[in-house]
């Protein structure tokens, strides 16, 4: 499903060629749980305490390597407060990946996860994985969700799991490896804006048509 | 003494604020404040507290290491440092100052605690005025700082062992008197038994007499007059409850007082400025707080060798962790003498600009913003003007206009934006009517919101800010219920709390203000039509001023809505700090709502060229954490765009300007067809006005047979069903457009593209009045057979000799472009023509 390419250049432990695949990540969660800060720890090594709220949705891409694979991914970060809610469709509409964070201090956000995941389940394309990350692990003393509530959510419904934490970057690159490695990337997939897998938000609908806030 | 008073206006004391220790992080997961930013925030209030006995504070600093620097008014000596000694009569004199400065910061919920001998000043002419006052308020109490405050032989017994309330003022300034009638007390002795001394005190029946035996100075405070003494025994009693309040002590001070205040002269010239304004010019003439303090050896640098951890030895010798002192009771002076020089050739004149006379025009005028902004001269002289139109505000609002049109000075800036958007009225009881307490279910959000809300900002990452700006966010969703909470309104409200940050009823004032003439409706629960057009309308802006780049944008598909709602919502305040909203919305204020729009391509054309050369995801990282864009230069092209653009292109429905009145100005169309076109419509009169200023190229796209019947002089007619769109040149369209375009092209003309339109039928009236317009204008046309069109009776043309379906004639002024040659590209053509998206593919 993913925008394949055979990358030419040697990779230096001589690896003959490497796959170059593409794919569309998009995050989800309640307002304040981290989307941002987990996005900003995966690509840029950053934390910010201040990290500022996002309006409308954020882009940002990062490339990881597999053994044999480089996988490409082109991260929507979304707005979490819930009247931003109408734009989502339009960002995980095509998107092959999904992270659900909610916050393991607070009860309220890991119910929120729980509804986003029936959306994507209901909305998003069939194919697409869902992990759900338990952000703020850092602040294990506060917990008001448990890891093993949250496991067995996520064992039922067939997602990713990991606790993670922006702060720390505990779980955060593993998270997307973890999401790298579940996703297809068989030679088969189709190329680029091939059926299901939209390589950009924008192919195949026209946002305009979709798009802004209700 | 005088030449004292002149030379010093203010000074500095410094401090250190507390260290947390230990944990760093709250409850949220958040740091904790540093004491010193919890000090700012507290002491802002402080900054704005005018009286005359008490010194203006002018600037709170935090440095390095959680030191905190307070600058404010001085005058004369303080009371420790004054030898002489004082007569009854001007000690009731200098006791009623005091008295009176207390009484005032009382009723404001300050206390002072901190009265001392050191902190309490006078000068030549006898006036007094406290100084530092506020210590106990910005430190809330002394809890933000790791060293007791205040001096001990003027604390209260309750202060001693409480903390003690107001009344313990009482009791400082009963000290501080019966100290000015008998002599110094406790001198030689430590701390500690002096709070000893004071506390034994509980027992006794007259505190005063008491203290005075114990001092030896029982014979001096016998001759002390009955009425002063009654005064000192009222404040020196052992309950808080049964000591005078200093609102008695002030009326029986006043009856004693026999000293009428000298009505000194007012100072003119420089020196006669607000202290504020001098300390603001004094910073740009290079005055430097810091330095002066390390002159002064206030503030040392020590070797970070020095600071070596402490080491304890075995017998219990400690070495090295040598900390300097937490608080320092010195103040240093700044001598003004730098300022006074660098604004000596100024006349006299000068300091007293008159409304009515010609402004002279100063060459800094062509400098860029920041630099004017830190032009010592420049600044005296808006200053002082500014300083003068406010006092008229708002009679002079057009001349505040006018002038901020030019710039406006930081330090008016919060009362000029006020001015600009017409804030005037009772704002404070308006404000306090709101409530502004009660939980409501967008607290939640709120609650999460403001913590991350230009968190760089000292000001708006304390407590004190946190707690304002919740106010104020609740006050507004309170007094607009249409409106709803959406993330960003937070950022909107930050600039004016950071102006007005202890006028919280004029922050208030100006967001109210503000959302109406800039974001109306962009609140509301479903805000999405109002954004949908307001995006599609920037698109059109982008496509008219930066075609070229608005094509290659369409074509890969980079849309206004994945990027630009934070822009708009926002108005920018969640994309830029702080100093470049302050920058954009000065210009905003002055020119209006359609500015927005403008500025969205201005930022889009500072990244024109990285934008040309990337893809989609380039395109979408660049916009989504915006690089150093110049605000200056966003600015000015901005509001060159938005000067140079007809009125009516940037015509929105979902406004609050008054409705269009003439139908010549109207450019109403459906939603629908809105979202459709990629250049903006333009009005009757705005093309009118284009041609009659010769500024225009136009094209009609209508059937050649339509346009023999009637047409615009000079326009070119390229029937829409001749065009061949897979041309990829402007060849395409015919030799003669061609030569035509390509000259309009050279010349910068507009292109406009009249068309026919279903709709115009109907419309044709309304367009009747346009005619006669350019008609009258025109009359002298040469062409002959237009001239005879002209002519005649408008109406009777469309009536008798044009079929209904075929009036509209000249007149559907579809679209309207500026078309520079090299970018005559496919996609500009596809642009030129009305055509539906799916067939110009």
């Amino acid at each position: 499903m993913a925008t394949n390419r055979t990358g030419g250049a040697q990779r230096p432990n001589g690896a003959p060629q490497t796959k170059v695949c593409q794919f569309k990540l998009v995050l989800l969660g309640e307002s304040a749980v981290g989307k941002s800060s987990l996005v900003l720890r995966f690509v840029k090594g950053q934390f910010h305490e201040y990290q500022e709220s996002t309006i409308g949705a954020a882009f940002l891409t990062q490339t990881v390597c597999l053994d044999d694979t480089t996988v490409k991914f082109e991260i929507w970060d979304t707005a979490g407060q819930e009247r931003y809610h109408s734009l989502a469709p339009m960002y995980y509409r095509g998107a092959q990946a999904a992270i659900v964070v909610y916050d393991i201090t607070n009860q309220d956000t890991f119910g929120r996860a729980k509804n986003w995941v029936k959306e994507l389940q209901r909305q998003a394309s069939p194919s697409i994985v869902i992990a759900l990350a338990g952000n703020k692990s850092d602040l294990a003393a506060k917990r008001m969700v448990e890891f093993e509530e949250a496991q067995a959510y996520a064992d039922e419904n067939g997602l990713l799991f990991m606790e993670t934490s922006a702060k720390t970057a505990m779980n955060v690159n593993d998270i997307f490896l973890a999401i790298a490695n579940k996703l297809p990337k068989s030679e088969s997939g189709g190329g680029a804006g091939g059926a299901g897998g939209a390589r950009r938000l924008a192919d195949g609908d026209t946002p305009r048509a979709s798009s802004c806030c209700k | 003494m005088r030449e004292d008073n002149d030379d010093y206006k203010f000074a500095a004391c410094t401090f250190f604020a507390k260290d947390h220790p230990g944990e760093t992080c709250g409850s949220n997961g958040l740091p904790l404040t540093p004491s010193s930013v919890t000090i700012i925030g507290q002491a802002q209030r402080l900054l704005i507290l005018k009286h005359p006995n008490l010194c203006t504070y002018l600037d709170i600093i935090r440095c390095k290491h959680e030191r905190i620097i307070v600058v404010a008014e001085v005058i004369g000596k303080s009371l420790k440092e004054t030898k002489s000694k004082f007569s009854f009569e001007e000690i009731v004199n200098i006791g009623l100052q005091i008295a009176n400065a207390l009484n005032f910061l009382h009723k404001l919920d300050i206390t002072h605690r901190t009265l001392s001998d050191d902190n309490i000043l006078i000068d030549s002419n006898g006036q007094v005025k406290l100084f530092n006052y506020g210590m106990n308020y910005m430190t809330k109490e002394g809890n933000e700082v790791a060293f007791p405050i205040g001096i001990p032989r003027y604390f209260s017994p309750e202060t001693i062992l409480s903390g003690g309330g107001p009344s313990a003022d009482v009791w400082s300034f009963g000290i501080i008197l019966l100290e000015l009638c008998i002599g110094k007390l406790w001198q030689n002795l430590k701390p500690g038994p002096i709070l000893r001394r004071i506390l034994t005190l509980v027992h006794a029946g007259n505190a005063a007499e008491r203290i005075a035996r114990e001092n030896d100075y029982y014979d001096i405070y016998k001759q002390v007059p009955d009425y002063l003494k009654n005064i000192i025994e009222k404040c020196l009693k052992i309950y808080p409850s049964e000591r005078a309040t200093f609102e008695e002590l002030v009326s029986e001070l006043s009856c004693l007082n026999t000293k009428t205040h000298v009505e000194i002269k007012r100072v003119r010239g420089l020196m006669g400025c607000d202290l504020h304004v001098l300390y603001h010019l004094w910073q740009l003439a290079g005055g430097d707080v810091q330095a002066e303090l390390k002159k002064n050896c206030l503030i040392k640098n020590s070797p970070p060798i020095l600071s070596m951890p402490i080491a304890i030895l075995l017998d219990g010798c400690t070495i090295g962790g040598k900390t300097g002192a937490l608080f320092d009771r010195r103040i240093a002076k700044y001598s003004l003498d730098l300022l006074k020089l660098r604004l000596s050739h100024i006349s006299p004149h000068d300091f007293y600009p008159l409304m009515h006379e010609k402004r002279k025009v100063y060459d800094a005028v062509t400098l860029p913003k920041i630099i004017r902004e830190r032009d010592t001269e420049y600044q005296f002289y808006r200053l002082l003007w500014f300083q003068r139109l406010l006092k008229g505000y708002p009679h002079t609002a057009a001349y505040i206009r006018a002038e901020a049109e030019v710039d406006i000075p930081p330090l008016l800036r919060g009362d000029v934006w006020a001015a600009l958007l017409g804030v005037c009225g009772d704002i404070e009881s308006q404000y306090e009517r709101i409530d502004k307490e009660t939980p409501t279910p967008t607290d939640k959000q709120i609650d999460v919101d403001i913590p991350r809300c230009h968190q760089y900002c000292l000001l708006l990452c304390g407590e004190a800010g946190h707690r304002a700006l919740k106010r104020l966010l609740k006050a507004w969703l309170l007094t607009n219920p249409q409106y709803v909470y959406w993330q960003g309104l937070d950022s909107l409200t930050a600039p004016f709390l950071f102006l007005n940050f202890c006028n919280e009823a004029r922050a208030f004032a100006c967001l109210q203000a503000f959302v109406p003439k800039f974001l109306h409706n962009f609140f509301l629960k479903d805000n999405s039509s109002v954004i949908k057009e307001y995006l599609a309308k920037f698109w059109q802006m982008a496509a008219f001023h930066e075609p070229e780049l608005a094509t290659h944008l369409h074509e890969i598909n980079f849309v206004p809505e994945l990027f630009a709602i934070p822009w708009f919502l926002t108005m920018f305040s969640h994309v830029f700090p702080l100093h470049k909203i302050l920058h954009l919305w000065d210009a905003l204020l002055v020119e209006g709502p359609s500015l927005p729009l403008f500025m969205g391509v201005g930022i889009l054309r500072q990244l024109r060229d990285t934008l040309l050369s990337s893809g989609f995801n380039e395109c979408i990282l660049l916009s989504s954490d915006l690089p150093e864009i110049d605000i200056g230069e966003c600015v000015k092209e901005s509001i060159n765009m938005c000067r140079s653009s007809p009125r009516s292109i940037s015509y929105r429905r979902y406004t609050n300007e008054p409705a269009v009145k003439e139908p010549a100005d109207d450019v109403v169309i459906p939603m629908e067809t809105l979202f459709s076109e990629i250049c903006p419509r333009i009005s009757l009169s705005d093309f009118f006005s284009l041609v009659c200023q010769d500024k225009c190229c136009v094209i009609d796209i209508r059937s050649n047979l339509l346009y023999e019947k009637s047409c615009i002089e000079g326009s070119i007619n390229v029937p829409y069903s001749g065009v061949q769109l897979g041309q990829h040149e402007l060849r395409a369209l015919g030799l003669r457009p061609q030569r035509v375009i390509s000259e309009a092209v050279k010349q910068k003309k507009t292109v406009v593209v009249a068309s026919a339109e279903d709709e115009t039928a109907q419309l044709c009236e309304f367009f009747l009045g346009g005619f006669s317009l350019l008609a009258s204008r025109r009359r002298s046309t040469s062409r002959p057979d237009m001239e005879g069109y002209f002519d005649n009776d408008l109406k009777d043309v469309f009536e008798a000799d044009i079929d209904p379906v075929s009036r509209p004639c000249l007149i559907d002024i579809r679209y309207r472009l500026q078309v520079m040659s090299s970018y005559l590209t496919l996609g500009m053509i596809k642009m030129l023509f009305p055509l539906p998206r799916e067939i110009a593919r």
